[in-house]
């Protein structure tokens, strides 16, 4: 337990140093030493590239990887689904079309509107799944097929307005959906932190709840928990999550259905390690995903959510193929 | 022993219970009074309602009039925790996670007995450890459960629903997937519960002359009514098989208990449309 654990923070570690080092202007290991001792040595260029450009940016795609990972650990316990991910609740589609409302809607659209509309549309679309899910309670497969249904209604209206929009305002609104943490600040990370903070603190704590919930309604009930309200909580803790993850980085895929898979392998089913190994498996990845995305081809970037849907689909397929044998 | 296991038997009952899913109506207007530290076992043919009367009584289906009491006092009116604290349920194929172990499936059994953010306790491990020792599961604790034979998997469940520690238990077709060996473990196991730890014990069971054999009282049931209650000697006849399960049968007395038995005669089949 402790060896899996150790290695991902250590893997956290160097994908920081790396991305603190890396770039189209390498800091060589000991300006960096100089620049986080804060010597006064050191240029005031490269004390900027390191502590305003660089770090928050690892720190961003760091907290973007852990809610998002977490995020996916609490769907897949709540809707009792290996392929489930945040974006089944309706989060993705209706931070997208928010954003393409503001951004072609508005003009000029302030900047500052897009990520706090993209939160508000995705709280607001999990709200709809989850009331339009109702009925004496809430089930597990309601939720998935009116997630689904709800996504594809959002999705629809987001292609509606990108083919009659303003180009220019369109491709921007495309840029900002691919998902990238290219514009970070420590703004964004406070953001986030102050948004996501507090649902994972409260998911850790709560872990067992989602031991004992994925075992189906009826076990769960007769075992003594509250079903519906675990679910309500849950549900809220993971639109918090992703939906601030969202409002920071645009849509960055499948972090949220690889994380909580590769964790379970590590740490195996019990959420109270599951929850964290999850996070550190997310944080990881899109640090990664983050780190080649804007060196591999540099100066140009490819944005995170790209490279982590690059990786993901083969890993969905390979998901699939390996539960070949597992009946319905 | 906990302070809930000194309180004796719990008494259990309904009345003027009406159950439906949507619109269709399983039980009528039921009244049944469960005996405290005795095994009741419900007998019936499919779709006559036995299963959906397990249920509400255990709270997992809303009635819709009538009341179910807990003690004198109406389930309704117990939070779900609480009501876990009373009942456990063993459901008829309950699923567990993939890859789970024995171990954490028991422990899931303490769900009732600990607070929010509580820490597992040592009343929390006794109450396991002795769960899996009556089911002669401790050598199995850190095995995967999809690892285990179905009768090994079926006293993991049982295991789970005593380290709940309620004075009654409510069993789901126990038995059904079970080869005949594993039947009788199980059964001879909720006898034992019963007579030993003075529990109340309520199954569904499908074989009407193990039923017979091992139930203190039985309940016999058709369209969602009781057709004869009490001991198998009142409720074994050719008449009441015949009503319910529309075959003709002789009653003979089981070698070993005396018990009444039921040997259906052949080709006898009065009304195939009956179940």
């Amino acid at each position: 337990m402790i060896r899996p654990v150790t290695l991902l923070v250590l893997a956290i570690m160097s994908l920081l140093l790396v991305s603190l080092v890396q770039g189209d202007y390498p800091v060589p290991l000991t300006e960096l030493w100089q620049v986080l001792r804060g010597d006064p040595a050191v240029g005031a260029e490269i004390d900027m590239i390191v502590l305003d450009l660089r770090l928050p940016r690892a720190v961003l795609a760091l907290l973007v990887g852990a809610a998002l990972g977490v995020a996916g650990a609490i769907t897949q316990a709540v809707m009792r689904n290996p392929l489930a991910e945040p974006g089944l609740l309706g989060i993705n589609s209706g931070a997208a079309l928010a954003a393409m409302i503001i951004i072609v809607g508005m003009n000029p659209a302030p900047d500052h509107l897009v990520p706090a509309a993209s939160f508000a549309g995705a709280a607001a679309m999990t709200l709809a799944v989850y009331l339009l899910a109702w009925r004496n309670g809430t089930s597990s497969l309601r939720l998935i097929l009116i997630g689904i249904g709800l996504s594809s209604l959002g999705g629809s209206a987001t292609a509606f307005l990108s083919a009659f929009g303003d180009v220019r305002d369109v491709q921007r609104a495309m840029v900002w959906l691919a998902g990238s943490i290219y514009d970070a600040s420590w703004a964004k990370v406070q953001t986030l932190l102050m948004w996501a903070g507090l649902p994972f603190a409260l998911v850790w704590a709560s872990a067992r709840q989602l031991d004992t919930i994925s075992f189906g309604d009826e076990t769960a009930r007769s075992l003594g928990q509250p079903v519906d309200r675990v679910r309500l909580m849950m549900i809220a803790a993971c639109t918090l999550l992703s939906g601030a993850a969202v409002a920071v980085s645009g849509l960055i895929g499948f972090v949220g259905l690889i994380a909580p898979h590769l964790a379970r392998r590590i740490v195996g089913r019990s959420h109270v390690r599951l929850v964290p190994a999850a996070a550190l498996l997310g944080a990881v990845l899109v640090m990664a995903a983050d780190l080649v995305g804007r060196t591999i081809i540099a100066p140009a970037q490819i944005p995170a959510g790209i490279l982590t849907a690059l990786l993901g689909a083969p890993f969905f397929a390979f998901l699939m193929w390996e539960r070949r044998h597992v009946a319905a | 022993m906990l302070q809930h296991e000194r309180q004796g038997p719990a008494s259990l009952s309904a009345t003027g219970v009406a159950i439906g899913y949507g619109r269709t109506r399983v039980v009528g207007a039921l009244d049944l009074t469960i005996e405290p530290a005795a095994f009741t076992v419900l007998v019936g043919p499919n779709g006559s309602g036995k299963s959906t009367i397990l249920r509400a009584l255990a709270g997992l289906l809303p009635v819709e009039a009538g009341t179910i009491e807990l003690n004198g006092q109406s389930i309704a009116r117990l939070s779900i925790k609480q009501l876990a604290r009373h009942v456990g349920v063993l459901a008829q194929n309950p699923r567990a996670p993939e890859g789970l172990t024995v171990a954490e499936l028991v422990q899931q059994g303490r769900y009732a007995h600990r607070s929010l953010f509580g820490r597992w306790s040592e009343a929390d491990q006794v109450a396991c450890t002795e769960a899996l020792e009556l089911t002669h599961m401790g050598e199995f604790a850190g095995r995967p459960l999809d690892s285990l034979s179905g009768g090994q998997r079926q006293r993991a469940w049982i295991a789970m629903t005593l380290a709940q520690q309620t004075e009654i238990l409510l069993l789901d077709e126990p038995t059904t997937f079970l080869d005949l060996g594993h039947q009788i473990e199980v059964l001879d196991l909720v006898v034992k519960l019963v007579r030993e730890r003075r529990k109340t014990i309520v199954a569904v069971l499908h074989d009407l002359n193990q039923a017979a054999r091992y139930a203190d009282r039985l309940v016999l049931l058709k369209e969602g009514s009781i057709v004869s209650e009490g001991t198998s000697h009142d409720v074994m006849s050719r008449e009441h098989i015949r009503d319910v399960f529309g075959v003709d049968a002789s009653i003979i007395p089981d070698p070993y208990t005396g018990a009444p038995m039921c040997i259906p005669a052949l080709g006898t089949r009065v009304c195939p449309d009956n179940g």
